[in-house]
């Protein structure tokens, strides 16, 4: 009836995760408790849960990647004390536990810390940049964001119900398979990574469609916003790589599940094909990662240094070049699998090519602030660390880009200290970047600088002292992934990168902090005009929070930076372009479908994990019949009234008539 | 496609003639036309898969040359699927659609063949057998 599962599963012998367990527990009961205290299910339901408008569903997916970069972090202190305290020590986490926790780290922090705040922002700014109301599949967006949290939620069930892999984020076979990993760990990544793998396909094709499809008027492909060009460059690699995921990992579930020989070392199964596979998969993963975080900085440094960004259709080019030149770089994570020099060369010149692109995009950086205006606010300080951080993480990729050298680092701490060098450095700063940037846009005032300040400065600093050590500790000979040391000589290197995880939490507390502040002072913080930043692109034409309908009239775009065209005329001439004539705005209605086709596939997910076959016939068929219902629905869209058109839109245009009123009083932008 | 105020077809006459569409949202085809269209590229399908089963079970060309003429057929299969089922033509409407299958045909191309050359590599840093059995004497 329940299959494997059974009050065994739950791990009453392991302290540490039965009391993260109690205490999570604790804390979701709480929140739902005060929900339904408050009576705020109603409006959550409406206005959230079933909610089609794409800056909802980017602002959700913000919220899950943010608590999940939490829990991914907790694991790496674990990790990191835990190395500290197992010098010729037992430490404090056993073998299995610690495996555990290296591979929920990083599967979390990629796939479902990463992954859904990049998505998040490209479902938030896209369309708002394009001059667009929307995504061009808004329902479809729920969907696809539901199943990515549905994957998420798996992946932390396993922390209380059964385990997690202990296999390394890519479960390598022959270890992932039965004979060497007969428990539900390996399952659970298999099932949670491919329902939100489905999630972040179905979000891919719906960028590029909208990208593609939905531009307003005037807005050609090279008058696009960097970021949009971004995105579509990161979401064509996910409709190319993600299905190639998708059928490597169905393969490894089928050597689980049915006894199949893909990847077993008998019956003509090769495992090295599963390595293969899950890197063609895995390198455009990580562009696929900072191309949104490139586009993010191109945006901010033109925005701060008050200066069209230097190099507008070389950004283009080089985005284009990374985009199809990632497809053909995979072997460099497995040059020691064997493969002759032929193979080698080739991929270590292309992975060293790769970083041609990235070059162009970082002098394009530096020219755009050079003779420009440059205003060091919190946006800003990200990106310049930005800067330095991944140049740095860069070079030591060319180095690694090269098999021989390779061959010595290889699997070491130097390997991990460089991606986390780009990762950290490239992604993570370009979310705290971007969050810092268009916080504003999203909830209407600004964040607390001070805390926003000492949150870079904490994590800048903290970042370099945890992973400098690595770099030495690599090239010490120190292999990645010990659960235990017996090399005194490594501890001073292991005891300062504590240090630095220590300051990397203080970075957490004042991020936690600044937003704690800035909610509480947010009358103080508020943002009036929609444009406090003295934006260049379109998004900060609207309203912060822009109305559900973005645009009341859609924009008619004449060059390059849409909205600095726009504002400029508005300055010269002294007064706004005249009011347009309102028309009703047909929108989509809100759908319950996202989240109950996720909800199934969660149940789905957690009965294949546990081998509870009629539960996830069950699901299976009750996540397909939400579809069917779906198709069958006779209202697709509503019509907002001319009337609330225009309330929205005039009391736009009376708070931009008001920063026109105070610019030519003070001479200067806000 | 919800219709938000700027689906390309709603204002199609206002944009230049380059303007594209996705499949399934092209302006209205008539009726006939399009059943017309789907029953020639049935009836090229039926030929070219009946003329395989022919070929390779006739002797009606030189025999080792059969499987260079199925290949051909088989490629002539998927332009014939590409033309009257996708709807992939030269057409001015079309870039994105040729654009996408050049893309998808490109990233196919270097996962198999990057692959296949890669799987093919894997034992040229091995010890040769015969060392291997030596040493372990």
């Amino acid at each position: 009836m329940l299959g494997k599962l059974g009050l065994s599963a739950i791990p009453f012998s392991e302290p540490i995760p039965l009391i993260t367990s109690i205490i999570v527990i604790l804390v979701a009961l709480g929140v739902l408790g005060l929900i339904t205290a408050k009576g705020w299910w109603p409006y959550l339901w409406r206005e959230w849960i079933t909610s089609v408008d794409h800056k909802r569903i980017g602002i959700m997916y913000c919220l899950l990647g943010v608590v999940m970069l939490i829990r991914g972090f907790a694991d790496a202190i674990m990790m990191r004390t835990h190395q500290a305290m197992a010098i010729d020590a037992p430490g404090y986490l056993p073998p299995e536990h610690y495996n555990q926790i290296f591979t929920a780290h990083g599967t979390i922090m990629i796939l479902f810390g990463a992954m859904p705040l990049v998505l998040g922002f490209m479902n938030f700014l896209v369309p708002l940049q394009l001059g667009v109301r929307d995504v061009a599949f808004p329902t479809f967006n729920s969907v696809g964001f539901w199943l990515t949290a549905s994957g998420a939620l798996l992946v932390n069930i396993s922390l209380f119900v059964g385990e997690f892999a202990r296999t390394g984020w890519l479960p390598y076979p022959p270890l992932s398979e039965t004979t060497y990993t007969p428990g539900v760990g390996v399952d659970y990544y298999l099932w949670a990574v491919q329902i939100s793998g489905v999630g972040t396909l179905i979000t891919g094709i719906n960028i590029v469609t909208t990208v593609l499809k939905m531009r307003c008027r005037g807005m050609s492909y090279l008058r696009m916003p960097v970021f949009c060009w971004t995105s579509l460059a990161s979401c064509l690699l996910i409709v190319a790589a993600f299905p190639v995921l998708t059928a490597t990992l169905a393969m490894l579930t089928l050597d689980r599940y049915l006894d199949f020989h893909y990847f077993t070392h008998t019956a003509g199964g090769n495992p090295m094909m599963f390595v293969n596979l899950v890197w063609a998969w895995g390198h455009p993963e990580v562009y696929i990662l900072v191309l949104p975080a490139f586009g993010i900085f191109s945006e901010i440094f033109s925005t701060f240094s008050g200066k069209p960004l230097f190099g507008y259709r070389s950004m283009v080019a080089a985005t284009l070049f990374i985009c199809v030149v990632s497809l053909m770089v995979w072997l460099h994570h497995f040059f020691t699998m064997g493969a002759g020099a032929a193979v080698n060369t080739f991929f270590g010149i292309s992975s060293s090519i790769i970083a041609v692109g990235t070059g162009v995009k970082v002098y394009n950086w530096i020219f755009t602030m050079y003779g420009g205006r440059v205003r060091f606010e919190v946006p800003m300080l990200w990106s310049m660390g930005f800067i330095f951080t991944f140049v740095i993480g860069g070079l030591t990729g060319v180095l690694l880009a090269v098999p021989p050298a390779d061959f010595l680092v290889h699997n070491s701490m130097f390997l991990v200290a460089h991606f986390h060098n780009v990762i950290v450095g490239g992604v993570v700063f370009a979310i705290f970047a971007g969050m810092e940037f268009w916080f504003p846009k999203a909830f209407g005032f600004r964040l607390h600088e001070g805390w926003g300040k000492a949150a870079f400065w904490c994590a800048f600093i903290g970042f370099w002292v945890t992973f400098t050590p690595f770099y030495v500790l690599g090239l010490l000979g120190m292999t990645r992934r010990l659960q235990h040391i017996n090399f005194p000589e490594w501890s001073p290197w292991l005891y300062l990168s504590v240090v630095g995880i220590a300051i990397l939490i203080l970075g957490v507390i004042a991020q936690v902090m600044q937003l704690v502040v800035s909610i509480r002072d947010r009358e103080r913080l508020r943002d009036v005009t929609g444009d406090l930043w003295d934006g260049r692109s379109l998004e900060w034409a609207t309203p912060s929070p822009p109305p559900f309908f973005n645009f009341a009239v859609l924009p008619d775009v004449e060059g390059e930076e849409a909205y600095w065209g726009i504002k400029l005329r508005a300055v010269e001439t002294q007064q706004l372009a005249p009011e347009p004539d309102y028309r009703p705005i047909e929108m989509p209605v809100n759908s319950p479908v996202g989240i109950c086709t996720a909800f199934f596939a969660a149940v789905f997910g957690f009965a294949m994990v546990w081998y509870i076959w009629w539960l996830a016939i069950v699901a299976l068929v009750a996540a397909f019949a939400g579809f069917v219902v779906f198709a069958w629905r006779d209202v697709h869209e509503f019509e907002v009234p001319v009337r609330e058109v225009a309330r929205v839109d005039r009391a736009r245009r009376a708070a931009r008539e008001a920063l026109l009123e105070r610019m030519s009083r003070h001479g200067a932008l806000p | 496609m919800s219709n938000l105020g700027s689906d390309p077809h709603r204002h199609t006459d206002m944009l230049d003639g380059r303007e594209d569409h996705a499949p399934g949202d092209e302006p209205e085809e008539s009726a006939g036309h399009w059943v017309r269209n789907a029953n020639l590229g049935l009836g090229f399908s039926v030929v070219l898969t009946v003329g395989a089963f022919l070929l390779a079970a006739s002797d009606v060309i030189y025999p080792p040359a059969i499987p260079v003429a199925l290949i051909v057929l088989a490629i002539a299969q998927m332009g014939v699927h590409l033309v009257f089922f996708l709807h992939i033509t030269t057409g001015p409407d079309n870039a994105n659609n040729v654009l996408a299958l050049a893309f998808g045909i490109l990233v196919v191309f270097l996962i198999v063949i990057g692959s296949i050359w890669i799987m093919d590599h894997l034992d040229q840093n091995m010890m040769p057998m015969e060392q291997m059995m030596r040493m372990q004497r």
